[in-house]
């Protein structure tokens, strides 16, 4: 029999989403949210910038003030556009772009939240905090997808067909680069996750990681180099770089030299660690951890 | 007897070497309930701790008879609106609370269903597809609430919900609570104001100082805080032909302006606030934005009881 204060039954359900259904339902509130960002606005200028170098590139090229030819360690190389696509993947890209989509995003996917004290809203609900935190990982892996691939894509068909470069031909290392890119998005995002989850100041963390701890240990023999997400990510560069005879066997040289090159399966596996590892941390730490918002 | 929807026991919170809640046991049973305190009285962290957003420092809480730390499936029961002015202000108020309820396991037409009857019963259909950044504070207020009812819990707590809101947008939203409760909901409802508090229940927690100074009927507490003058600021289009109006009166002991508002001290809140909803409904004295009360008048009050 009903007490007189049994209240009557409430319309949502009582068994709700699964952990999967909660991170889709997650991701498809936050996307927006950090696809029409200011930070957003700052990442396309970030990304704009080898798409700016590429277009001048051009112009220089078609003026004919730029130098095809040149000697490295003493060879002569020729470089034309696939090569050139091929440094700017390594040197624009990989080195700077995304690692620093993964410090903006990563570090901010619940800390955004915290700032602007909306994080009450998802906490207050029927899903499990890890899925907030997966679902947003989710919504920053789109978005910065969004951002870098379309760049890629601009720069290669920019690139590519300068100084008697082949799109044709160059099209599948496109595909391996983009592939090679979502990879390198995907590890940082999920490791500055786990910094945003772990750390006070979470973005001077990242900062000093990608600028600071990674450039320094990767060219330092030694162990230490196998604690930075480059050492991994490297071990997939030359199998996704253009089969350039000059750029490959330099960039090899230049790794190999120092040490610094595992194998493709090495970097594979190191990287789903960082992504896996990192997350599932984050996970476990956002589940447990107060968040007490700025009055 | 029946079961308490809120249970506390020896509950603790710390912040750092701050104390947020002291050593508090205490049972809310069903209907509504008022968290009365000063600012600082530990009102919020009671009401954070009851919603899971703290872990307890020591001691334990249930709700509806579960733990609620690290509990999210208790959420399909509890509602909550938070105090803090905070929004996803680029989302329309229809697309914020769909998405919200969304989150209840609903499917989509059923969550922007249950979120266009949540706006409605706030009155705010009209502005459903206007941007949140775009409303006023009352309007914030409003789908502030109607997220936290659109899943219809058993359980709705709700922080400081008639701050800032005009005289009677309040009215209908103590209308709301007193109907949910009606309709055999709970409410857990915490103010620093006596008048809101005592418009929707006569059962009352009066805390101080991280502690349950008082708990029982709201009348009692009530005749202590009509001997100390009550201070209410009223920001409204035209604060000088406000303050004639209800100057004329002498349950109003004086009054100062502010900018675009007046402020005005009274002996005798009831009568006072019953005056200023009338002169807000017909508007007779011009429009009334938004009615706030400093809560010296009551940290008065807590002073001569605490001695």
């Amino acid at each position: 029999m009903s007490s007189p204060h049994e209240p009557p039954p409430s319309p949502s359900r009582p068994d709700g989403p699964s952990f999967l259904g909660s991170v889709a339902r997650i991701y498809d509130l936050s996307f927006g949210q950090m696809l029409w960002s200011r930070r957003t606005v700052f990442m396309v200028l970030v990304v704009g910038g080898p798409v700016a170098v590429a277009l001048i590139l051009r112009l220089l090229v078609s003026m004919d003030l730029f130098d095809a030819g040149g000697e490295i360690d003493g060879r002569p190389v020729n470089i034309d556009g696939p090569v050139i696509f091929g440094l700017m993947i390594w040197g624009f890209y990989l080195s700077f772009s995304v690692p620093l989509l993964g410090v903006f995003y990563g570090t901010s996917l619940i800390a955004d939240e915290v700032e602007d004290r909306t994080i009450t809203y998802l906490f207050t609900r029927p899903v499990p905090r890890g899925a907030v935190l997966v679902g947003k990982y989710l919504a920053y892996l789109v978005c910065a997808g969004l951002l870098v691939l379309p760049s890629v894509v601009l720069v290669f068909f920019l690139v590519v067909p300068l100084l008697g470069g082949s799109v044709g031909a160059g099209f599948p290392d496109l595909l391996k680069d983009l592939a090679l890119l979502a990879v390198g998005l995907a590890v940082y995002g999920a490791l500055f996750a786990l910094v945003g989850a772990l750390f006070k100041r979470p973005l001077l963390t990242g900062l000093v990681f990608i600028f600071g701890w990674e450039p320094v240990v990767i060219v330092v023999p030694g162990y230490m180099k196998r604690f930075t997400v480059s050492y991994y990510l490297q071990g997939l560069v030359p199998h996704a770089m253009p089969e350039d005879g000059g750029v490959t066997s330099l960039v090899l040289r230049v790794l190999q030299a120092n040490e610094i090159l595992p194998s493709a399966t090495v970097g594979l596996v190191g990287l789903a660690v960082i992504v896996i590892g990192g997350l599932a941390l984050a996970v476990r730490l956002v589940e447990r951890r107060e968040y007490v918002l700025e009055q | 007897m029946s079961a308490p929807v809120v249970a506390a026991e020896h509950l603790s919170k710390w912040y750092g070497q701050v104390i947020g809640l002291n050593d508090v046991s205490v049972e809310v049973g069903p209907g509504i309930t008022g968290l009365l305190g000063p600012n600082g009285a530990g009102k919020s962290t009671l009401l954070k701790l009851v919603t899971g957003q703290l872990r307890p420092s020591k001691g334990g809480v249930r709700v509806l008879g579960e733990p609620i730390w690290g509990n999210p499936r208790l959420f399909f029961r509890l509602g909550f609106c938070p105090e803090q002015d905070a929004f996803y202000e680029r989302m329309t108020g229809m697309e914020w609370v769909t998405a919200l309820v969304g989150l209840n396991g609903l499917s989509e037409p059923e969550a922007a269903e249950a979120a266009r009857s949540a706006l409605d019963t706030v009155d705010l259909l009209d502005a459903a597809d206007r941007k949140i950044g775009g409303y006023s504070k009352g309007m914030r207020q409003r789908v502030k609430l109607a997220q936290a009812i659109a899943h219809d819990p058993e359980l709705l707590v709700l922080d400081e919900p008639l701050a800032g809101m005009d005289p009677i947008a309040r009215r209908k939203v103590i209308r709301l609570i007193k109907e949910r409760a009606a309709g055999g909901r709970s409410v857990l409802v915490s103010s620093h104001i006596l008048h809101e508090i005592e418009a929707m229940t006569a059962t009352i927690l009066l805390m101080h100082n991280g502690r349950i100074l008082a708990e029982g009927n709201v009348h009692t507490i009530r005749d202590l805080i009509d001997e100390h003058p009550h201070q209410v600021r009223v920001r409204a289009s035209d604060p000088r032909g406000l303050a004639r109006g209800l100057i004329a009166h002498d349950d109003v002991l004086k009054l100062q302006f502010e900018d675009g508002a007046v402020v005005l001290e009274t002996d005798r809140p009831d009568a006072f606030y019953g005056r200023l909803t009338e002169a807000a409904a017909t508007g007779a004295l011009g429009e009334i934005h938004e009615v706030s009360s400093p809560d010296d008048n009551l940290q008065a009050v807590f002073d001569y009881l605490v001695k």
